[in-house]
């Protein structure tokens, strides 16, 4: 397996903060990596890192082997697309109108999509499975269906890398996991590279439970603690390091022989040193 | 949308201005008919000797007809300068002025009053320092090494009110018997003085400014999504917003310094264009244009006709465009805001 995306000892900081230090890690073709930490770890500081948003001081970052340094923007975006966090909604644009946006590292400055571009577009809203809203405004639409509207303008951008920054981050049960079925799906039908942060630790175990190639870095202190498979990394006692979260890893054999595991949190650490006799 | 009403929409978005300009050549206190108007503007446009009336030839060719182009231009330009920036600030607030043109170019046309009172210098030190505004706003902007749209519209406010502060106290000290009423009256706007010189001089930056802003117009969709994202989605940011910015700048400028001030349309005229077509700029810069320069000419005929003399074009674009707009509002139930 090659890899796709190398991050060597990147350091980044604010003046007087120093958020990244020494980051290094790698991603594979039809890999998952997910970025795993408490709020204000640096994750969405290392995903503007690897988006050319943000310089780092110290390091060097390539996609297929070239410095993305070296990147203009529309190179960059050719290679690596991204789903924000939150998007801030401005104008009702119509939903097709919004994907056709990732077909903009394609054209000229003076150009407009082309009915090329109107086709790539419909394809990506067929992928994930919104094709019915194409002409709906996207302000109009729930939080779950403005996300995929999302994913489907990164699809459009046609990038072997999609960068995801808390995608599933103020949606409801369903939509968290139509959001990660698409992923899923998505690796498992054109090979996608997906790199995410997520704050839920059993996101990670979801790709590997689905049989696709998973790893997750445990991000804390401005240094990866762990890097690995989640079934070797994310143990009880790494997210107790983690998070000060006492948590079990429950596992249980499907009929396909496959395992199905999930971390069920049980408390925080210092609260349950105060009550020694809580049974566990 | 399908092909035939699309094409249909683009026939109505360049024959309606047309035909505004057309029918304003009639309108005045002195009645043209049909045939000598056409007769006037063929011989003209032919270079052939001309029989209709000296008087109608002048009224036509050398007062109505430059007065017409020059609203439409100006009209056009305001409207799409402030479609671009509501597109690039993120903002559908923003108005063609958001970076201190106005008051930039008040504020020169104020001192070449008090200094020369001699008309083309007033275009000129309106003109420069409109785009001076401009700039002092993104310098300001730059602070930070990249260009956040909060800082720039910071900017903007910032020079905006020295700005006005300096034409206040020009006014203080204008000689108030001729100086300070032409200081009004030029911030309250007028084509009255409009001819075919100030159409081959302002036009130049109106029109490589309106040309600018109709090519990468698409681009304006992408960059209305955020720094961050017009990032990721492979363009430029700097480079790109400071030629939206240029671009848009040349025309207000262009268009102020030989109006004066005229407020309303670059704020509601591409609203009115986002109720119509949506709010794809590909579809809404240049039906912006369309509106904007439809709704100028029209204010400006009523200015001429309504009382002997002339009312300013800026107060009759807020007094129409008011009601207007609500009705528009009231009829399209806000078009998906």
């Amino acid at each position: 397996m090659s890899s796709l995306l190398q991050v060597q000892e990147v350091s980044f900081q604010y003046p007087g903060a120093l958020i990244l230090e020494q980051v290094g890690f790698s991603l594979n073709k039809g890999e998952i990596f997910c970025l795993l930490g408490p709020n204000g770890c640096g994750k969405t500081t290392l995903l503007d890192c690897i988006l050319g948003w943000l310089k780092p001081h110290k390091g060097k970052i390539s996609l297929n082997g070239t410095d993305i340094g070296n990147m203009s923007a529309k190179t960059l975006a050719r290679q690596l697309a991204y789903v924000p966090q939150s998007h801030e909604r401005t104008f009702p644009y119509r939903v097709r109108e919004m994907v056709l946006m990732g077909r903009a590292s394609y054209l000229g400055p003076m150009n407009s999509p082309s009915g090329e571009d109107m086709a790539i577009a419909d394809e990506a809203l067929k992928m994930v499975g919104i094709s019915h809203l194409k002409n709906r405004p996207y302000t109009q639409l729930s939080g779950g269906e403005g996300q995929l509207v999302m994913v489907a303008r990164a699809l459009a951008q046609r990038s072997p890398l999609v960068v995801m920054d808390e995608p599933t981050a103020h949606l409801d049960y369903k939509h968290e996991m139509v959001i990660l079925e698409t992923i899923v799906d998505l690796v498992k039908q054109t090979g996608l590279s997906v790199l995410m942060a997520t704050h839920i630790p059993n996101h990670c175990y979801y790709f590997e439970n689905n049989g696709i190639p998973t790893r997750v870095g445990l991000l804390k202190d401005r240094h990866f603690m762990g890097i690995g498979r989640p079934c070797e990394v994310l143990t009880d006692e790494n997210l107790g390091r983690l998070y000060n979260v006492q948590a079990r890893i429950i596992s249980c054999d499907l009929e396909n022989g496959r395992q199905l595991r999930q971390v069920v949190p049980i408390s925080t650490i210092n609260r349950s040193k105060n009550n020694q006799g809580v049974k566990n | 949308m399908n092909d035939t009403k699309k094409t249909r929409q683009l026939i109505l978005f360049i024959l309606v201005p047309l035909l505004i300009m057309f029918a304003s050549l009639f309108l005045g206190r002195y009645p043209v008919d049909l045939g000598t108007v056409i007769e006037i503007l063929w011989c003209k446009i032919t270079f052939q000797p001309c029989t209709a009336a000296e008087i109608s030839q002048t009224l036509v060719w050398d007062i109505r007809l430059p007065r017409v182009i020059l609203g439409a231009l100006v009209g056009g330009c305001l409207a799409i300068s402030g479609a671009a920036f509501q597109g690039l600030f993120r903002n559908p607030l923003v108005s063609s002025g958001i970076l201190g043109v106005s008051s930039g170019a008040g504020f020169g046309a104020a001192l070449a009053i008090i200094l020369f009172n001699y008309l083309p210098t007033t275009y000129i030190f309106a003109f420069v320092f409109g785009v001076l505004a401009v700039v002092f706003s993104y310098l300001i902007g730059r602070i930070y090494s990249s260009t956040p749209t909060i800082m720039l519209v910071l900017g903007g406010v910032i020079v905006s009110s020295v700005f006005s502060a300096l034409i206040s106290m020009l006014k203080y000290m204008a000689d108030p018997l001729n100086e300070l009423p032409a200081i009004v009256f030029w911030l309250m706007g007028s084509l009255a003085s409009a001819r075919f010189q100030d159409i081959w001089t302002a036009g130049v930056p109106m029109l490589i400014g309106t040309l600018g802003l109709l090519a990468v117009r698409w681009r304006i969709n992408v960059l209305s999504m955020g720094d961050r994202e017009a990032h990721t989605l492979g363009i430029n940011t700097v480079v790109n917003k400071g030629f939206i910015i240029a671009c848009a700048t040349l025309a207000t400028a262009g268009a102020v310094c030989v109006s004066g001030i005229i407020g309303w349309v670059g704020l509601i005229i591409p609203h009115i264009g986002r109720m119509l077509v949506g709010n794809d700029n590909r579809v809404l810069i240049p039906v912006s244009f369309s509106l904007g320069a439809s709704f100028l000419i029209m204010v400006d005929d009523l200015g001429r006709l309504l009382t002997g003399s002339e009312i300013p074009l800026g107060i009759l674009t807020a007094l129409l465009g008011a009601p207007f707009f609500v009705y528009l509002l009231k009829k399209t139930k806000g078009g998906g805001w």
